[in-house]
């Protein structure tokens, strides 16, 4: 018993990371029925990014350096939501009249000039990186695990992010008109909505949480890879499909759900099974609910 | 799914644009004085991860490879004959490998020396058999790669079956009896962990958690299997896989009170994990850990930083702006070994050389090289690492076997 409530609390952490990048997948998909194969490659991008900026700016200078992790971090937001809104505008802006699955295989496509784009750049390349900042091993004890401080600030930012996606999407103007260019384009036009502003506005936000989830990544594990997009792409994505794509709490529960069943997967049956516990349960929750777990309001997307 | 293939389908023929840029590149680079001879050049085809999550360590080898060639070269190539590395992109990958074999026999490769990741060299055995030409690898060193019977396969690294004994001693003189193994489900890692658990379990020990447990190489989360560990009251714990989620796996284990001050277990990584990166990636997590690792290699490559290391450190360093890895001097060897076989017979002739690597003796960066009837290196002894104030040190005592 007291493993099962051990592995929930390991899995809670795993899901914070694949909600906080779920729900850039799933909010995409929302506003252009796009999935953003390239998602993964912005996470990636913004960890190699923070790793320069905080190797540059944490040289000598030990003290308060939570505070320049927290800087850099929202730096690295910014920066991220950049670089996915100028995606936006070269990629698929151009794009926006051609079919879905061109619009997929061009995300293919600046997936994979990204990530080898990473790997001839100077000083990235294909070695693994080591952050230069670590997390203290101190913490605090629920049941017999072990959990660090550090653990605990990765679960409450993301849970903060999310939140915040939740209310800016539901209640405020700008979500709103999101919601607006999700339901009908066209219609959202003669309305008055600046679809284009919109569009890049959401891939802003996406790729920002990207990059929260990125630094959190490099400052917990420690070490970065530039192929370390793919494989969390690809467990957001199922996170996103899981909780019902283009739902915004449904990314943040599929992100929970899955990181909780691959823990207790791990835990019950071993960690070569947790792959196919996951996706078993993702078949089985599509089997009976073909749109995700918050799929009904199907209707209402983001 | 059908993404997932489909994705690495063009990632790999977008990195073969990368790769045939590097071969361009290290051919002009190369020592143009050496072509002056008529002779054409002798071909060796050189399969190694240049991308991937080991392209790091596969560069390393390379690299250490073309320092070789240069130098043969630069004293007339064998009989004249100037040899020219082609490098194939293997990806520590097993589809991505056999074309990478296939293509090299096509241009016409005299031998090949190449391979890091064991499950990327097993199914380009038989391949290279067929073309009867010799395969010298530098660092792939499952036990299963010399159990298929080839002839002309030579491994410069000692089969990793060792890794697993001397763990197993150690555990055995530490009085740990209950040991939890865990490897990354690569080929490497899955028979070297299996070795391990049949050496504890005859040392009258016991694999806790049902036998040998695997993670996804990709994995950099070991929450769910340390809530394991904790539940299974394993004092040992034994990783079979490669460097980099080593040190992610220390970290987590430390950070969880497993090892390190507060921890009362034993952590032991195979030779795979032996690499600088584990040392910065881990920090202060390593300290206390162990390694197990070929004397040879621990001996040379700047894994220990001894007096021998620091010559080739400072030639790699020289040409490549980079430190070299610890299977760099293995890469080295490997192109020694095939062309003083092939000065030795007198001959660039592949069964000839096939017969001269087999009655090979010299001293190499790595110590004496020569093999036995299956082409394992012979005079493998185990080093047991312990790392002391983040370096690797010789652990004491030594384990008895």
């Amino acid at each position: 018993m007291s493993l099962l409530l051990n592995e929930i609390g390991n899995g809670i952490f795993l899901g914070a990371f694949f909600g906080l990048v779920a729900l850039g997948y799933s909010m995409v998909y929302g506003i252009l029925r796009l999935i953003n194969f390239a998602h993964g490659d912005f996470y990636m991008v913004a960890a190699f990014v923070s790793y320069t900026i905080l190797g540059a700016v944490l040289v000598g200078n030990s003290h308060g350096q939570w505070l320049t992790v927290l800087w850099v971090g929202v730096l690295v937001m910014v920066i991220t939501g950049g670089l996915a809104m100028l995606a936006n505008q070269l990629v698929y802006r151009p794009m926006r009249r051609a079919a879905i699955l061109s619009l997929m295989i061009a995300a293919i496509g600046l997936s994979q000039v990204l990530e080898n784009g990473v790997l001839v750049t100077p000083q990235w390349g294909a070695t693994y990186l080591v952050f230069p900042v670590t997390t203290p091993p101190s913490g605090f004890n629920l049941g017999s695990n072990h959990y660090t401080w550090a653990q605990l600030i990765i679960v409450l930012v993301s849970g903060l992010l999310a939140l915040g996606v939740y209310f800016l999407v539901g209640r405020t103007l700008l979500g709103k008109a999101m919601r607006a260019v999700s339901e009908d384009r066209i219609a959202a036009v003669l309305m008055g909505i600046n679809v284009d502003l919109v569009i890049a506005i959401v891939f802003f936000i996406g790729g920002a949480l990207a990059g929260a989830a990125a630094v959190m990544t490099g400052v917990y594990y420690g070490q970065i890879n530039y192929l370390m997009g793919f494989t969390v792409g690809l467990e957001a994505f199922t996170a996103a499909v899981l909780g019902g794509i283009g739902n915004i709490g449904g990314a943040v529960l599929g992100g929970l759900v899955l990181g909780i069943v691959q823990s207790i997967g791990t835990g019950i049956f071993g960690a070569e099974w947790a792959i196919v516990v996951a996706f078993g349960a993702l078949v089985l929750m599509l089997w009976f609910r073909p749109t995700g777990l918050l799929g009904e309001r199907v209707a209402r997307r983001m | 799914m059908i993404i997932t293939k489909f994705k690495a389908r063009i990632l790999t023929s977008g990195l073969l644009v990368a790769t045939m840029l590097t071969v361009v590149a290290g051919a002009s680079g190369g020592p143009a004085s050496a072509t002056a001879k008529k002779s054409p050049p002798y071909l060796v085809g050189v399969p190694m991860p240049m991308t991937g999550a080991e392209a790091q360590a596969g560069t390393q080898i390379f690299n250490a490879e073309l320092m070789a060639v240069q130098q043969v070269n630069k004293h007339g190539g064998i009989f004249g004959h100037p040899i020219k590395l082609l490098e194939q992109d293997d990806a520590c990958d097993a589809g991505t490998a056999v074309n990478a074999a296939n293509k090299l026999i096509s241009e016409g490769v005299q031998a090949i020396v190449g391979g890091y990741c064991s499950g990327a060299t097993l199914p380009v055995e038989p391949i290279i058999a067929r073309a009867g030409i010799p395969y010298v690898m530098p660092a792939a060193n499952s036990p299963e790669l010399t159990t298929g019977g080839y002839k002309n396969v030579f491994l410069i690294d000692p089969s990793g079956s060792g890794d697993g004994a001397e763990a197993a001693a150690f555990f055995k003189q530490q009085g740990i009896t209950k040991v939890f193994i865990i490897d990354d489900q690569s080929s490497f890692g899955v028979a070297i962990a299996n070795a391990a658990a049949a050496d504890i379990t005859k040392d009258g020990g016991t694999v806790v958690a049902g036998g040998v447990q695997s993670i996804p190489a990709t994995s950099n989360d070991f929450s769910a299997v340390i809530s394991q560990i904790k539940n299974s009251g394993a004092t040992g714990i034994y990783w079979s896989g490669y460097f980099s989620q080593a040190a992610q796996f220390a970290t987590q284990l430390n950070a969880a009170n497993v090892i390190g001050p507060n921890g009362t277990a034993k952590f032991v990584v195979a030779d795979g994990s032996v690499d600088a990166t584990y040392l910065s990636g881990a920090g202060a997590a390593a300290n206390g850990t162990y390694a197990t690792i070929a004397a040879l290699a621990s001996g040379v490559g700047n894994v220990l930083n001894t007096h021998a290391d620091q010559a080739f450190n400072v030639a790699y360093h020289k040409e490549f702006k980079s430190a070299p890895g610890p299977y760099s001097t293995f890469g080295y060897d490997a192109i020694t070994a095939l062309v003083l076989a092939a000065r030795h017979v007198k001959s660039i002739k592949p069964g000839r050389v096939i017969a001269g690597l087999r009655s090979l003796h010299f001293n190499g960066l790595t110590g004496k090289v020569s093999f036995d009837k299956t082409g394992n290196r012979l005079g493998a002894v185990m080093d047991l690492l312990e790392v002391v104030n983040g370096q690797y040190t010789l652990a004491n005592p030594q384990p008895k076997l």
